[in-house]
C-alpha cells in the first residue's frame, strides 16, 4: 500500500471511528484548550495594548520626536535649529518639588510639570473643571493657574479655586487632571502631578543649577520628513548635545518594556498550563488507545500494516486536537475583550480591540506541538500492538518504550517547541530559563514518579490489608501515579516557590522598617544648604545619622572608546546605558575599603587625570578592566575617566549607591546638588521632614517607607499574577488527575465489586482509596516543597543576591492543598465505584 | 503475493517451538509441532485449555513468531518474512474467525466486511462486501453497527469478512463458543459451505467433539505437542 493509499484509508477509518463523537476526550479537550486559551488570550491582549501604543504613539510621546536634556535647557543654537526644522515645537520642564498650602500647615511632594502654550502638540488632557488648559494655567488677577491630580487636593485638603504655594509663587488650582496621556508609566512617581505654565515655573525660583530638572522639546515634523531622518540630522548637527532623542518607534519604552515583560511572563503562564495539560493530553491518548486495542489488533489480523494504524490514530488525535485548539482560540480571542472591559482603565494606553493573528497562530502552533510531543509516544506504541492481542490479554501495552526512532521524532518536536518558545518571546532569556526549568522539572517529576512506582512495588507487604491495597494501587499497570505526580507537582512547586519568595521579600521590607536602612532621602540640596541640613539633623535627640554626597546626572556615551549606541549590553546590565545615571565624586577614601575587589582607590590628595570607581558586577559584564576608559556626558560635556577600581555594591541596603564614583577633577567643578540619607527612629520621621522642608522648601523629601509600600503593592500584584500561574497549572494538574481517575474508573468499579464479593465493607474500600490518594498527595507535596524551596532559594540568593530564610508555612499549605486535590478528586471518582451493586456486574461480566 | 505452489500442502509446520517469557519465567508453549494442511482440507484441533491450540493458530497466522522451526503458508517462509509481509499475507490469503467476533464497533456491518478489501485497494470493496453479507443472509443488516446486531449476526458478519477475499486458509478459534446451540449450528453450516465454495482450507479450534468430527482430520494438542487421530469421515454439508 503506497503512502497516498495509506493516508486515504487512514482518513476514511479515522472518520468512521470518530462517529461515536468525542466521548472520553473531555479531559484531552479541557487540557489543550486551557493552555491554548491562556497563550492566545495573553498574546491578543498584549497585541491590543501594543496596537494602542502604536496608534497613540504621537500622543504618548507628545510629538513626532522628543528631545530630553537633564539639568539644563537646550542652548539657543540648538533651539533655533529645532525651530527652523519643524512645524511646531513645545517645551516642557519636569522636576520634583514641595507644594504647600497657603498657611504652610500642609505640604506634599509633587511631580511638577511646566508647559508652554503649544502643549500638548497632539491629543489632549482629560480635565474636570476648566477644560481649556492654556486658559486654566494663564496668569489671571495676578495669580498663575495650576492643573493638579485629584490626589493632591485630598492630601492638602484644598479644592479647585484654592491657592497653593510652590517655591516662591502662589498658584490657583483651576482644574483637575483626569488623564495625562504623555505621562507614561514611570515606576517611581513620588507624588501627584502639578502642572503650571513655564513662565510661572521660572518665577518659582526652583530652577537652580544642578537641580534634577528634565527639559523636553517635542516637535511636530513637516510632511515628508520622517522621524528617523530628522533624528539623524539632529544627531549630526549636535553630536555632543547629550540629549536623549525618542521617536515614534520607541515612543514609550517604559510601556513597551512593561508590555514585553508582562506579555512574556503571562505567555509563560500559558505555556506552563499547556505543558501540564500536555501530560493530560498524553494520558488521555494513552487511555483512548488502551480502549482501542481490540480494534487495532482486529485490523492487524485483517492485514492492516502498522503505518496505517499509526496514521489512522494520528489523524484522529489530530482532528480532536484541532477541536481543542479551536475552543482554546475562541476563548483566547474572547478573553481580551473581557479583560479590556474590566482592567482597561488601569492599562497605560487605550488597548485596540481586534483580532490579532500573530498571537492566535502562535497559540495554535504551541497547541499542535504540545499535542505531538505528548501523544506521539502512545500513538507509536499503538502501532506496535500485535494482532495476537486478540487472543491473549495484554497488560498496558501502550505505556511501554516506543523505540528510539519515535523518541527521536518526539525530541525534534520538543526542540521545535522549546526554540519557538524562546524565539517568539520578547524576553528570550526569561523564556530560555523557563524552558530549561520546565524540562528540569518535568524530568525530575517523571523520574520521581517512576521511582515512587518502583519503590512501592518493592516495599514489604504491610499487614494492614487496606494499606496493602493502597500501595498496590500505586504501582498497578496503567496506574496514574507518574502522571499525577508530574502534573500536580509542577503547579504545587510554583506555589511553594512564590510563597517563599514573598516571605523573604517581606522579611527584607520589615528589616527596612526596623531602621536598618535609611528612612529618608533628601534630594536637590544646594551645596550651601548642606550645613543647614546637617545642623537640623544634629539637633534631634538622639542626633540623626546622615550621609550627604554630591550628585549630578549624566549619560554613559562611550566605553573603551566605543560609542554607547554601538555597545550591545548584557541584558541584566542594559539599564546602565539606558538613560541618565546618578554620578558622584569624592576626594575621600572608599565607602568601604573591603568592597574594593580590584584595583586601587585614589589617594586623598589626588589631583591627576579623571578616575572612576565602577560597580564590580557591571564592570565584569561589560568587560571593563582597570585602565579602560568610560565617557559620560554631563551637561552636554563629555568627560572621560579611567577605571581605577572595581567596587562591590550591596544594592539591598538602599544606601546611596552609585555605579560610578569619580575622583575629584572636572566633575567637582560642575554645578551639582547634594543627596542625603537619614537613619532615624519612627518618632523622628515626620519631625525631620517638617523641619527640613520648612527651612529648605526647595528640598524634596522622599520617605522610604512610602516608596517601599508602593514597591510592596507592585510585588503583591505580581504575586497575584504568579499565583494565577500556579492556580492555572494546578487546575491543569487536577484535570490530569480527573482524567486518570476517569480512565481507571472501570477497573476501579471491577476491583470494588470483587472486593465486596470477598467481604470488604464500603468503609474498608473508602479507607484504602483514601490512603492511596493520600500517599500520592503527600509524596507530590513533599517533592514540590523541596523543589519549590530550591527554586526560591536560587532566585533570592543567586538572581536577587539577597539573604535567604526558610519558612515552613508554605510547605504545610502545599501539603494541605495537595491532599485536598488528590484525596478530594480521587474520592469523588471512587465513590461512584463503591455505589455499584455487585450482582449485575458479575452477571454481565 | 507470490510464491504460490498449487501442488504442495498449503501449510507446513516443522518442529515448531514457541517459548514466551513471563514474570514467572519462560513458558515452553509449543514443543516441536509438525503439521501439514492440504489445500481445501478441513482440520479440527482439539485439546484441553492451555495445551497450546490458540498459540499454534497464532503462529500459523503469523501473529506470533515461532522460537524455532519452520512455518510456511502458501510457499511463504515466515522466518524470513517481515511484519508487513505477514500482514499482506493475512490480508490476501487468510481469514480469521474469533470466538468474540471482534468486529470494529464504530463501523457498520458493510464497512466491517469491506475492511480487508479496502486494505487490498479493491475498488469494488463495498459491492463485494454486500455480496458476502448476502451470502450469509445479512443483506438487510448492511448499515447496522455491531452493537445493533445479535451475537449470531455478528459472527455471520465476521464470517463474511473472513471470506471476503476468498482466502486459501480460514483459521477459526472456537467460532461458536459465544453462541447458543442453534445459532452455532447455522454458523457452522455456513462456514463449511463457504469453505467448500472457495476451496478454503479450514483450521478449526473447538472443544465440541461433534463439531470436530465434521472435519476431515482431527488433531489433538496436549502439552504443546500434536498427535493425530484417525481421519473422520467428512459429513456431507
Amino acid at each position: 500500500m503506497n503512502v497516498g493509499a495509506t493516508l486515504r484509508l487512514a482518513w476514511t477509518y479515522a472518520r468512521r471511528e470518530l462517529r461515536g463523537g468525542l466521548k472520553g476526550f473531555g479531559i484531552f479537550l479541557a487540557c489543550l484548550s486551557l493552555g491554548v486559551a491562556a497563550i492566545a488570550g495573553v498574546g491578543s491582549l498584549a497585541a491590543a495594548v501594543e496596537a494602542g501604543l502604536k496608534a497613540d504613539g504621537r500622543v504618548l510621546l507628545g510629538g513626532d520626536v522628543s528631545f530630553r536634556l537633564t539639568h539644563r535647557p537646550a542652548t539657543d543654537e540648538q533651539l533655533r535649529w529645532i525651530t527652523d526644522n519643524v512645524d511646531r515645537v513645545s517645551g516642557i520642564v519636569e522636576m520634583r518639588a514641595n507644594t504647600f498650602t497657603e498657611d504652610g500647615s500642609a505640604y506634599r511632594l509633587v511631580e511638577l510639570k511646566g508647559v508652554d502654550d503649544a502643549y500638548p502638540l497632539f491629543g489632549g488632557l482629560e480635565l474636570s473643571g476648566e477644560t481649556d488648559l492654556n486658559a486654566a494655567l494663564a496668569q489671571r488677577d495676578g495669580a498663575w493657574g495650576a492643573a493638579v491630580q485629584k490626589g493632591l487636593l485630598e492630601r492638602l485638603g484644598v479644592g479647585v479655586g484654592d491657592r497653593v504655594r510652590i517655591g516662591d509663587v502662589s498658584v490657583e488650582i483651576r482644574t483637575v487632571i483626569d488623564r495625562e496621556p504623555d505621562r507614561g508609566t514611570n515606576a517611581f512617581n513620588f507624588g501627584p502631578r502639578l502642572m503650571i505654565n513655564n513662565d510661572a515655573l521660572a518665577e518659582t525660583g526652583l530652577v537652580q543649577p544642578g537641580s534634577i530638572i528634565r527639559y523636553y522639546y517635542r516637535v511636530d515634523l513637516p510632511d515628508g520628513v520622517t522621524p528617523g531622518q530628522f533624528t539623524e540630522r539632529a544627531e549630526a548637527a549636535f553630536p555632543e548635545a547629550g540629549w536623549r532623542i525618542r521617536d515614534l518607534d520607541n515612543a514609550a519604552p517604559n510601556i513597551q518594556r512593561f508590555i514585553d515583560r508582562v506579555g512574556s511572563f503571562m505567555t509563560i503562564v500559558g505555556l506552563t498550563a499547556l505543558l501540564v495539560g500536555g501530560v493530560g493530553v498524553g494520558n488521555a491518548v494513552r487511555h483512548f488507545l488502551q480502549g482501542k486495542i481490540a480494534t487495532i489488533a482486529t485490523l492487524k489480523c485483517l492485514g492492516a500494516p502498522s503505518r496505517l494504524i499509526l496514521a489512522m490514530y494520528l489523524v484522529q488525535v489530530g482532528l480532536i486536537s484541532l477541536v481543542g485548539i479551536a475552543i482554546g482560540l475562541v476563548f483566547g480571542l474572547a478573553s481580551p475583550l473581557l479583560a479590556i472591559d474590566i482592567i482597561g482603565d488601569r492599562l497605560p494606553v487605550a488597548a485596540r480591540q481586534g483580532v490579532y493573528w500573530q498571537p492566535i497562530l502562535l497559540a495554535a502552533m504551541f497547541g499542535v506541538l504540545v499535542t505531538l510531543v505528548f501523544s506521539l509516544w502512545p500513538l507509536s506504541r499503538a502501532r506496535q500492538i500485535p494482532g495476537a492481542a486478540l487472543f491473549r490479554e495484554q497488560v498496558a501495552p501502550i505505556s511501554g518504550f516506543p523505540g528510539w526512532p519515535t523518541l527521536a521524532v518526539v525530541g525534534v518536536f520538543a526542540l521545535i517547541l522549546a526554540v519557538s518558545a524562546v524565539l517568539t518571546s520578547a524576553q528570550p532569556w526569561l523564556a530560555a530559563g523557563f524552558v530549561l526549568g520546565a524540562i528540569a522539572a518535568l524530568g525530575a517529576f517523571a523520574l520521581i514518579g517512576f521511582a515512587v512506582v518502583a519503590v512501592s512495588r518493592r516495599l514489604p507487604r504491610p499487614r494492614n490489608a487496606k494499606l496493602r491495597l493502597a500501595i498496590a494501587n500505586l504501582h498497578r499497570p496503567g496506574g496514574a501515579t507518574g502522571g499525577v505526580i508530574m502534573s500536580l507537582g509542577m503547579g504545587l512547586t510554583v506555589l511553594v516557590g512564590v510563597a517563599l519568595l514573598e516571605y523573604n521579600l517581606k522579611t527584607q521590607l520589615d528589616g527596612a522598617l526596623r531602621g536598618e536602612i535609611p528612612g529618608y532621602y533628601f534630594i536637590d540640596l544646594q551645596p550651601d544648604q548642606v550645613p543647614t541640613f546637617e545642623r537640623i539633623a544634629a539637633s534631634f535627640d538622639p542626633p540623626i545619622r546622615t550621609q550627604t554626597v554630591p550628585m549630578l546626572r549624566g549619560r554613559v556615551s562611550a566605553m573603551k572608546g566605543v560609542p554607547a549606541s554601538e555597545i550591545v549590553p548584557p541584558p541584566q546590565e542594559a539599564w546602565i546605558l539606558r538613560g541618565d545615571r546618578g554620578l558622584t565624586w569624592t576626594a575621600g577614601g572608599p565607602p568601604d575599603p573591603e568592597k574594593i575587589v580590584k584595583g586601587e582607590w585614589w589617594p586623598p590628595d589626588y589631583a591627576g587625570e579623571q578616575l572612576v570607581s565602577f560597580d564590580a558586577e557591571a564592570a565584569e559584564a561589560f568587560d571593563l578592566q582597570i585602565g579602560d576608559t568610560i565617557t559620560v556626558n554631563v551637561l552636554g560635556r563629555p568627560i572621560t575617566a579611567k577605571v581605577a577600581n572595581w567596587r562591590r555594591i550591596d544594592w539591598n541596603d538602599l544606601g546611596i549607591n552609585f555605579v560610578m564614583v569619580f575622583s575629584p577633577g572636572v566633575l567637582a567643578s560642575a554645578p551639582m546638588t547634594y543627596i542625603a540619607t537619614a537613619h532615624l527612629t519612627d518618632e523622628q520621621e515626620i519631625a525631620l521632614e517638617k523641619a527640613v522642608v520648612g527651612e529648605l522648601p526647595n528640598v524634596s523629601a522622599i520617605r522610604v517607607k512610602e516608596v517601599l509600600e508602593g514597591v510592596t503593592e507592585i510585588l503583591a500584584n505580581v504575586g497575584v499574577a504568579v499565583r494565577v500561574i500556579a492556580v492555572v497549572a494546578i487546575f491543569a494538574g487536577v484535570l490530569v488527575l480527573a482524567g486518570a481517575i476517569a480512565a481507571g474508573h472501570r477497573k476501579r468499579i471491577y476491583d470494588a465489586v470483587v472486593l465486596k464479593v470477598l467481604g470488604a465493607t464500603r468503609r474498608d474500600l473508602i479507607t484504602a482509596y483514601a490512603l492511596e490518594y493520600g500517599i500520592l498527595g503527600l509524596v507530590t507535596a513533599a517533592i514540590a516543597s523541596v523543589l519549590g524551596t530550591v527554586a526560591a532559594w536560587f532566585v533570592m540568593t543567586r538572581l536577587m543576591e539577597a539573604p535567604w530564610a526558610f519558612a515552613p508555612e508554605p510547605a504545610i499549605i502545599t501539603v494541605i492543598a495537595a491532599l485536598v486535590c488528590t484525596v478530594g478528586a480521587g474520592m469523588i471518582g471512587t465513590l461512584a465505584a463503591l455505589n455499584k451493586k455487585a450482582a449485575p456486574l458479575l452477571r454481565n461480566d | 503475493m507470490s510464491p504460490s505452489d498449487t501442488q504442495g500442502p498449503l501449510m507446513v509446520l516443522e518442529d515448531v517451538h514457541l517459548r514466551l517469557g513471563s514474570e514467572a519465567g519462560e513458558v515452553h508453549i509449543l514443543r516441536g509441532v509438525d503439521f501439514e494442511a492440504g489445500r481445501g482440507e478441513t482440520i479440527s484441533i482439539v485439546g484441553p485449555s492451555g495445551s497450546g491450540k490458540t498459540s499454534m493458530m497464532m503462529v500459523a497466522a503469523g501473529l506470533e513468531r515461532a522460537t524455532s522451526g519452520t512455518v510456511m503458508v502458501d510457499g511463504h517462509d515466515f522466518a524470513t518474512a517481515g511484519e508487513d509481509e505477514l500482514a499482506l499475507l493475512r490480508r490476501d490469503r487468510m481469514g480469521i474467525v474469533f470466538q468474540s467476533f471482534h468486529l470494529v464497533p464504530t463501523m457498520s456491518a458493510l464497512e466491517n466486511v469491506a475492511v480487508p478489501l479496502e486494505l487490498a485497494g479493491r475498488s469494488d470493496a463495498f459491492d463485494r462486501a454486500g455480496e458476502m453479507l448476502a451470502a450469509v443472509g445479512l443483506d438487510h443488516r448492511l448499515s447496522h453497527y455491531p452493537g445493533q446486531l445479535s451475537g449470531g449476526e455478528q459472527q455471520r458478519t465476521a464470517l463474511a469478512r473472513a471470506f471476503a477475499v476468498e482466502p486459501g486458509l480460514l483459521l477459526a478459534d472456537e467460532p461458536t463458543g459465544n453462541l447458543d446451540h442453534d445459532t452455532g449450528e447455522q454458523i457452522i453450516e455456513q462456514m463449511f459451505g463457504l469453505c467448500e465454495r472457495f476451496g478454503t482450507t479450514l483450521m478449526l479450534i473447538t472443544h465440541d467433539p461433534g463439531l470436530a468430527a465434521r472435519c476431515e482430520r482431527m488433531v489433538t494438542m496436549q502439552d504443546g505437542m500434536l498427535s493425530e487421530r484417525a481421519p473422520a469421515a467428512r459429513k456431507a454439508v
